[in-house]
């Protein structure tokens, strides 16, 4: 449970930065090399490289050996999982606005029924 | 550390903005719906209902009390409420809340933004589980 909990911190802070969101854009159109895919972004190749092992250390990105390059590819398992969460979290709100609503529309029945004269509110 | 991640909700109610705004700051509405849940017994609510005035929410789940707690940021009656909210049990990182809320025909539109959402709320959390169960067993018969 723990690791679960970890896993999707780690997944949900790798895509909290836009260049590693750009990075995982990138790399979603198909395997590239690190100097690929450093060559947009307006940051030196170190930078991107720190961008690229955070998005490796939350699993988004595979990283695999062709003789001397390294190719690097998205991995979109721990994706789903970020959705489902944050898909979990809507459905809380969702929860709570529907007893907000029941709330209202019980106060609206109670007030469009006749009241007892006298009756305190 | 922050994570900017963020959860949205829009909602239609036909009632009007006021209506709506006010079920948030008045303790005795806030404590049927806010925090609560199906199972739980909300044993507590204070509001301070000002910039800058806290609110704390207790509801008793298998006797356990769960505080909800969080200070209000901006109040602009019937537009917009912001504030921050925690749940010390589960997690010590502050999250914010702003709700936002525009007059629609025979009503109004409701938009939550939860901001900073830590995941180990969820995860920790069996009652919002249950509650989401729940509601996806309702909602495939």
């Amino acid at each position: 449970m723990m690791a679960k909990q970890s896993e999707l911190d780690q997944t949900l802070m790798a895509l909290a930065d836009p260049t590693r969101r750009a990075i995982l854009h990138r790399l979603s159109e198909g395997e590239s090399r690190v100097t690929e895919l450093a060559r947009p972004f307006a940051i030196s190749l170190n930078s991107v490289s720190k961008h690229i092992r955070v998005l490796e250390r939350a699993h988004l990105v595979r990283r695999r050996r062709a003789g001397r390059e390294h190719l690097l590819s998205l991995n979109p398992e721990p994706l789903d999982e970020a959705v489902a969460w944050i898909e979990a979290q809507r459905a809380i709100w969702v929860a709570r606005l529907d007893s907000l609503d029941d709330l209202l529309q019980a106060e609206e029945h109670s007030a469009s029924t006749p009241k007892q004269k006298g009756n305190p509110q | 550390m922050s994570s900017e991640t963020k959860v949205r909700v829009t909602r239609q109610f036909n009632a009007s903005p006021e209506r709506v705004f006010d079920a948030w700051l008045d303790p005795d509405r806030a404590g049927k719906w806010l925090f609560a849940t199906p199972t739980g017994e909300m044993v507590r609510v204070e509001i301070d209902a000002r910039v800058g005035g806290s609110f704390v929410f207790v509801d008793r789940r298998d006797g356990d009390d769960v505080e909800h707690t969080g200070e209000y940021l901006e109040i602009d009656r019937p537009r917009r409420l912001v504030f921050t909210f925690r749940v010390p049990k589960y997690s010590q990182e502050s999250t914010r809340v702003i709700i936002d809320i525009v007059p629609r025909e025979g009503g109004c539109e409701l938009t939550l933004t939860h901001e900073n959402v830590p995941p180990d709320y969820l995860s920790r959390n069996e009652a919002g589980w249950t509650r989401i169960l729940d509601m996806l067993a309702e909602t495939l018969g």
